[in-house]
């Protein structure tokens, strides 16, 4: 039942080609500002510090930033499938139906997750062919085992943020609102418009509040690794590309990263259910 | 006889609007029943608390032997319903639509395979299986919606409206398609409608006005009690025919040169035609319609 479901969603995510290309624009946007002007001036920006390796950094820098983001975007268009059933009025269908609303609600989040991770491994094998097309490496087999792991724990992040942020959400006028708005911030919020580094300090603080800027941390190390050993990197370098967050004086470890993208994600889960559940009961 | 929906006492309101104010009826089993009213006047939020999709105020619902407000569930898998707007999704074909909202009903395989078949034959749509729902027309898309009402083969098959909207010709096959499904299939049908003409091939018809049933019976108890016969006639000298009427006491409506009396008996054209038969052009005596029964009781034209 709830298989069939998901089945449902993912065919009506995947054939609405529109929203396909719209959950990428945010993706599509940080490339474009890239290649146009951006990755030039980040490159002269920073071959003072890393000499050569400055482009293939640059570009993985970019990519790892891609990804996370893809994830972000790409579980905000399949949660349009909810807001649609809800605002189109379709869910009727499934009220009269013997069929329980936790498995309708998860059948959207597991499709979410679905379309999440099948768009950022897309992302993650057309950046690498990017890299390669550049001249750079691709990802070494260890390394892209990681980068996979990584898009999973990503994937549930924001899943659990969209989610919440979804469930609030009755109309289709809102959704289009809130997606823009999410495709436009996330790119500040994961610190890729500009390098994190570069922002006032107060900005800094709230991207580092912001879970789902930990993905990129973490995809950032792993990617970036495979350019130039981190240990070379000077720590103002890595603070600066946001390789690493320092808090309280202190290098956070990937333990941290990664907890935090867990605990904030089991958060983010539970509240949308509350918010869910309330709806229900009117 | 037997009674498959039993409504006593039903109350329903949204904050201080009430919308349903206590109304009794009953639907017989394998009957047509057709629920009319104004817009407004409580007929989708009756249907909508009969198929679960509201909870009720207050008073007692029993559906094929199943009161409301407990076992949902059961109740759910034994009807079908036909929403106002479609409920299925553009993107997908009928078939894949009707694949996935059948799987709700935990239903093997195979039995799921043939129930689409019969859904797809019943409904005249076999040829549009693999077809999106979002480039069927509006008459196919109902056919559709039928069909997904079907596949569980529920024994009552509620319908808000199934023909609005639709051209003649569609509204016409749409209709002959759930008239199949009561004679030939039994199934209990229970509709609302705005159309006169098919709340008049209906076995029972309850009328609501303002959440109160303001009249119920067959269409030609209605029609009896509640609308009159006319006479139309077209004078051939309307001076002389004119003052005819004035002095026995009719009254009239005139609609260019062809006047309508109402009367209280049929038979009473006889006499008014006797009377001036060298004054008549033509004349015709006709039935009150449902349509008269209804403007008489709610005081309202329908497609208000």
């Amino acid at each position: 039942m709830i298989i069939n479901l998901i089945k449902r969603n993912l065919k009506l995510y995947f054939r609405d080609k529109t929203s396909v290309f719209f959950s990428l624009l945010g993706v599509f946007i940080i490339i474009g500002l890239y290649v146009i002007f951006l990755g030039d001036m980040m490159i002269g920006y920073i071959t003072d510090e890393v000499g050569t390796y400055s482009g293939p950094l640059v570009t993985s820098w970019i990519m790892a930033g891609v990804i996370s983001v893809t994830t972000i975007t790409t579980c905000n268009g399949a949660f349009g499938i909810m807001v649609e059933d809800t605002a189109l009025k379709k869910l009727r269908d499934f009220k009269v139906s013997p069929i329980k609303r936790w498995q309708l609600v998860l059948s959207y989040v597991i499709s979410a997750m679905i379309v999440g991770t099948i768009m950022s491994s897309l992302t993650l094998i057309l950046s690498e062919l990017y890299i390669y097309i550049e001249g750079g490496s691709i990802l070494s087999f260890s390394a892209m085992f990681k980068v996979l792991g990584l898009i999973l724990l990503s994937v549930f992040s924001s899943s659990a943020f969209i989610f919440l942020i979804m469930s609030f959400i009755q109309s289709q006028n809102a959704f289009g609102t809130a997606s823009s708005i999410i495709g436009t911030l996330i790119g500040f919020l994961m610190g890729i418009y500009i390098p994190i580094g570069n922002l006032p300090s107060g900005v800094q603080t709230m991207i580092k509040i912001f879970p789902l800027s930990h993905s990129g941390v973490l995809l950032r190390k792993v990617m970036i690794n495979e350019v130039v050993d981190l240990e070379y990197l000077p720590e103002e370098f890595k603070i600066l590309l946001g390789i690493s967050y320092k808090v309280n004086g202190e290098f956070l470890s990937n333990m941290i990263h990664i907890a935090y993208l867990l605990v904030s994600g089991v958060v983010f889960y539970l509240l949308a259910i509350i918010v869910v559940s309330r709806k229900r009961s009117k | 006889m037997e009674k498959i929906i039993d409504v006593v006492n039903l109350h329903k309101s949204y904050g201080n609007v009430k919308a349903v104010k206590g109304i009794d009826f009953y639907v017989e089993k394998s009957s047509l029943f057709a629920f009319l009213g104004p817009n407004g006047a409580g007929k989708t939020t009756t249907i909508n608390i009969l198929s679960t999709l509201l909870t009720k105020d207050e008073g007692d619902v029993e559906i094929s032997g199943i009161k409301l407000g407990g076992n949902e569930d059961a109740i759910r898998s034994s009807i079908g319903i036909v929403f106002q707007e479609g409920v299925l999704d553009p993107l997908l074909s009928v078939k894949e639509n009707l694949e996935t909202r059948g799987s709700f009903y935990k239903l093997s395989k195979q039995v799921l395979e043939e129930r689409i078949k019969n859904a797809l034959e019943v409904t005249g749509i076999e040829n549009l299986a693999s077809r999106r729902y979002g480039s069927l027309s509006g008459g196919q898309k109902r056919r559709t919606d039928i069909a997904r009402a079907l596949l569980h083969a529920p024994k009552i098959l509620f319908l808000d409206e199934p023909t609005t909207g639709l051209d003649p010709q569609t509204r016409k096959n749409v209709w002959n398609t759930i008239m199949h499904l009561q004679k030939e299939e039994n199934m209990t049908v229970f509709l609302t409608t705005h159309y006169m003409e098919e709340a008049d091939m209906a076995d029972y018809v309850v009328i609501i006005d303002n959440g109160e049933i303001v009249a119920k019976g067959t269409p030609s108890y209605l029609k009896d009690q509640f609308s009159k016969d006319v006479l139309k006639i077209k004078p051939i000298n309307q001076k002389e025919f004119e003052q005819y009427i004035e002095k026995s006491n009719l009254s009239y409506e005139k609609q260019i040169d062809i006047y309508t009396i109402k009367l209280e008996h049929t038979l009473d054209s006889i006499k008014i035609i006797n009377e001036i038969k060298d004054n008549i052009e033509s004349f015709q005596v006709l039935n009150g319609t449902l349509d008269d029964a209804f403007i008489n009781i709610t005081g309202k034209e329908i497609r208000e």
